[in-house]
């Protein structure tokens, strides 16, 4: 039996090929280094290829082949996403949940400090923090990205809770003796499941398009690939100048295509979790 | 004499191939200077009926048919850019449901109401901004409001601005749709007394209250018309209505006003047992036979047709004759 | 109090405190992370200084005293924020004995030059395509623009600009690869050069502009959809006032949180026009950061770093000021509802 919210789901156009678009390309991540055993970090060809059979995208300056290092890089940009995205949604779900919860100054100081990170450009956090890190693997520019873009899902998540926190079940909860810990996790956070689950496809996107900036300017990860590396290494050997476009056009379209799905999967959740949206 | 006659009007929400028929084959009329009520749940279609009558339609929603006279025009005929430049806030205006939110939040109210004037009339700015102010004392509000915000206002002052605005332009018929459902009892009061006062005044000629509440009816409406399921079931003086209802339904709203239990009265027709039904796919024959303690075959089978007790006085039910 | 200067007042407590934390972090970074390529500079330079040549111990010298190594912690940090307050932000290493000061200030205003005009056209644009959009709602211009804002919104400024830069200054050859005029002019108010800068000025402005554009863009049609459902717009419409009065009132209710958003959004466009130099190797403070980092010059990424967020702060603390003067319900006090 297919549950029936799934029946429904199917039925949104936007969804469909928001997903077909996001697992085409995290296949390509997951299962195109085994299928296209290519070394993405040595030497297999001649310099600056054109892309042909052999070499389906061209090799870079230094011969390598660019159809591998693309795999390899969507495989670690998804991956450095993914754990910037958790860790900024544990930070941001936590203080929203706690100071919405709690209210008083626990909240206002909560808040104040959200505010006075909002204020300040997550990108350029990122760059300062990346600056004094001399050895960035994958992970380390992960929490980079993570610690600073959590501002907006505490406070779209502490407005959650001011709403739900007035509905009658709370009270139940709270005249039935449970400890707010419990209340938080197993009367708040169920019902916020989709908004969640929605911030945390934003989270990632942006995450994706952060690690490439950071790695355009030369603070990404220092040893490994992803797509953000790709781009940086035809920035510094004028690709574009020389117009090897099988250089940077692949991993920038990857990159759009990436981060534009998940724009548009949160939003056909958005419109089917909040049917307020999709407006007749 | 009657100002707007409505017939055979039907009006239609066109969603996904489908229809839901919230005003379904209904006539009405309004007697000049009278105030018709118009009774029934929510969701019944009132709210949408009262917009039809003067040709406030816009889509999902359309006019599928009917005819619509108001003040002698055939309105129902007019586009929407001429209704909007001779008919309404002319002719015809309508203090809306939502009065609390219905003011332009970013402007002063006087620059809302200049904007209203300068486009119904040549008068100057400074003329418009006498009139109202004169407007506005006349009745019993202080002309300084017009040079506040509407969030500085409260809620019964909102509404009360909404009103006087609706009526500046002295329209032929005021259309109130439940004006005092978020207000509390003595707003509430203070509004209707505000509503009889420019109907006594003669600024406005006739009125249509809509409401939920046949209490509140009873004290200004001339006659009542009760609505279910998107069609007009009953028609009679205000006392017919309450004293000798005829048809099922009608006796169940004024059971429900009789009942002391205010929660009752104030959700009005849950004392009848059963659902309001699904207007995309409404019961076959009467649409109030489930609901219906009276019900026999013939109800679920055959549409009951209007019938004209006396005069005046309409009901649509197949059992009319064994109440009377 | 007046509602107004109230309002005023907490933002600037706001933003001076935003200020305070951002140099603290600022301050904190290099001495909280064990083994930063700060201390590796100091030690190499340490090493280099037993050849002695008199330069490098001076670089030496100056940097332990402007990092105040040695002197206890929270006595660091206040000479720190007292210096920075005095427009004291270090001396450069690698263009030593210049201030950083006076080298960030050569480049800010190319970075500021592009930023400014690039996200008021950005916005202006965006808002009214945006609004057009949600006027046009279910129609082919909507479903037209839709997708077209999305795909921009998500499309990295640096990305974009490579690919102008790769279809206009390389395929088509119309706009030059770079620079922010042609090598060895002279920087002077003649027509000539003016023209040679707007040559240059175009593709980054361009792809600024662009990349900016679909978020504005979404946030407006999104807002104004909202307001068009908005019990005030229905009312107006049944007293018969024209659409295009109507439309009026939408579009200036869906603009003033759009002014709190120009608020919120300078800093992620000015990150993404940051990079954006760096592909047109156009000489602003982003070009200035990723040449620093290569040299390793600390003193100068941080001042370079430490302006860049004043003048954003100080540009946020401008958009309130002017969005409290456009919202008559900041001036009266009004908060939520």
């Amino acid at each position: 039996m297919i549950p029936p919210i799934v029946m429904d789901l199917i039925k949104i156009k936007k969804l469909i090929i928001s997903l077909s678009i996001f697992l085409a390309i995290v296949l390509a991540g997951l299962i195109g280094p085994i299928v296209y055993p290519v070394n993405p970090v040595v030497m297999t060809g001649p310099i600056e290829q054109p892309p042909s059979s052999k070499y389906p995208l061209g090799t870079d300056r230094w011969g390598r082949d660019v159809l591998a290092q693309l795999l390899h890089g969507i495989r670690n940009s998804l991956s450095i996403g993914l754990t910037a995205a958790a860790i900024s949604l544990a930070i941001g779900v936590t203080i929203g949940v706690v100071s919405g919860f709690k209210g008083g100054i626990t909240e206002n100081s909560l808040m104040l400090l959200t505010d006075v990170v909002y204020a300040l450009p997550s990108i350029l956090l990122m760059m300062l923090i990346a600056a004094y890190l001399e050895e960035r693997n994958p992970f380390l520019v992960s929490i980079v990205i993570g610690v600073t873009s959590w501002p907006w899902v505490a406070r779209a998540v502490r407005s959650q809770i001011l709403s739900l926190k007035t509905r009658e079940f709370i009270d139940m909860s709270r005249m039935a003796g449970l400890g707010d810990l419990r209340i938080m996790f197993e009367d708040l956070l169920p019902n916020m499941a989709s908004y969640i689950f929605m911030a945390f496809v934003l989270l990632m996107s942006g995450a994706m398009i952060a690690e490439a900036g950071l790695s355009m300017i030369g603070l990404g990860v220092t040893r490994g690939i992803s797509l953000g590396i790709i781009l940086y290494w035809a920035q510094l050997l004028e690709a574009v100048r020389r117009a090897l476009w099988w250089w940077f056009i692949p991993p920038g379209v990857c990159l759009v295509a990436l981060a534009t799905s998940l724009l548009l999967l949160s939003t056909a959740l958005d419109e089917y979790f909040s049917p307020r949206l999709r407006g007749e | 004499m009657t100002l707007l006659e409505a017939e055979h009007v039907k009006a239609y929400y066109s969603i996904r191939n489908s229809y839901v028929k919230a005003v379904d084959d209904v006539s009405l009329s309004v007697d000049r200077g009278a105030i018709l009520g118009l009774a029934g749940e929510s969701g019944c279609g009132k709210s949408t009926l009262v917009n039809t009558l003067m040709m406030n339609i816009r889509p999902p929603l359309r006019l599928i048919d009917g005819t619509i006279v108001l003040d002698g025009i055939k309105i129902s005929e007019m586009s929407r850019s001429k209704l909007k430049k001779d008919v309404w806030g002319i002719l015809v205006s309508i203090v809306p449901q939502s009065a609390l939110n219905a003011l332009m939040p970013t402007k002063k109210i006087v620059d809302f109401v200049k904007d209203i004037f300068h486009y119904h009339t040549d008068m100057s700015r400074a003329e418009i901004v006498s009139m109202v102010r004169k407007r506005f004392e006349e009745l019993n509000l202080s002309p300084e409001i017009l040079h506040l915000y509407p969030h500085e206002l409260s809620g019964g002052m909102k509404q009360r601005v909404v009103i006087a605005i609706s009526t500046l332009l002295n329209p032929k018929l005021l259309i109130v749709d439940e004006p005092t459902s978020a207000l509390d009892v003595s707003t509430q009061k203070q509004v209707i007394k505000l509503l009889v006062d420019l109907h006594r005044a003669k600024i406005i000629e006739s009125m249509v209250f809509v409401t939920h509440d046949l209490a509140i009816l009873r004290q200004i409406a001339d006659k009542i018309a009760i609505m279910y399921a998107g069609k007009i079931v009953e028609v009679a003086s205000t006392d017919d209505i309450l004293y000798t209802p005829l048809h099922p339904y009608t006796r169940g709203l004024v059971n429900a006003v009789m009942t002391p239990e205010s929660e009752v009265r104030k959700r009005g027709i849950t004392f009848i047992a059963g659902e309001p039904p699904n207007l995309l796919n409404p019961p076959s024959g009467c649409r109030f036979h489930p609901r219906c303690p009276y019900a026999k075959p013939i109800c679920k089978e055959v549409e009951p047709p209007i019938i004209e007790v006396r005069d005046d006085r309409i009901v649509a039910c197949h059992l009319v004759e064994s109440f009377m | 109090m007046n509602p107004f200067v109230k309002f005023l007042s907490r933002r600037a407590g706001f933003l001076v405190l935003t200020f305070i934390t951002f140099i603290f972090i600022i301050f904190l970074l290099p001495r909280a992370i064990p083994g930063n390529p700060l201390s590796t500079l100091l030690s190499q330079l340490f090493q280099r200084a037993q050849q002695n040549p008199e330069l490098i111990k001076a670089v030496y010298r100056q940097l332990m005293e402007e990092f105040g190594i040695g002197k206890p912690l929270h006595v660091q940090f206040f000479e720190f924020i007292s210096r920075t307050f005095t427009g004291d932000l270090g001396t450069s290493i690698s263009a030593y004995p210049r201030k950083v000061a006076d080298l960030v200030f050569s480049y800010l205003p190319w970075t500021l030059g592009l930023l400014i005009p690039a996200t008021l056209t950005s916005w202006i644009i965006g808002n009214l395509l945006g609004a057009l959009a949600a006027y046009k709602r279910k129609t082919i211009v909507d479903n037209a623009l839709l997708p077209v804002f999305l795909t921009l919104s998500q499309t990295p400024y640096y990305w974009l600009a490579m690919i102008l830069l790769f279809i206009f200054a390389v395929v088509f050859k119309v706009f030059p690869i770079g620079g922010a005029y042609t090598t060895g002019r002279i920087p002077a108010l003649t027509l000539e050069f003016a023209l040679d800068f707007l040559h240059h000025y175009t593709l980054p402005f361009l792809s600024i502009t662009l990349s900016a554009m679909g978020g504005w863009a979404i946030g407006m049609r999104v807002m104004a959809i909202y307001e068009l459902r908005a019990d005030y717009v229905s009312y107006a419409d049944s007293l018969g006032l024209p659409d295009s009065k109507i439309l009026r009132y939408v579009f200036r209710n869906s603009m003033l949180p759009q002014i709190t958003g120009l608020a919120l959004n300078f800093g992620s466009i000015l990150g993404g026009s940051l990079i954006t130099e760096v592909v047109f190797s156009y000489p602003g403070t982003g070009f200035l950061i990723f040449t620093s980092l290569s040299r390793l010059d600390y003193p100068m990424i941080q001042g370079t770093f430490v302006l860049l967020i004043s003048t954003l702060l100080l540009a946020n603390f401008i958009v309130d000021i002017a969005y409290a003067l456009i919202d008559p319900r900041i001036k009266t006090g009004y908060t939520g509802g």
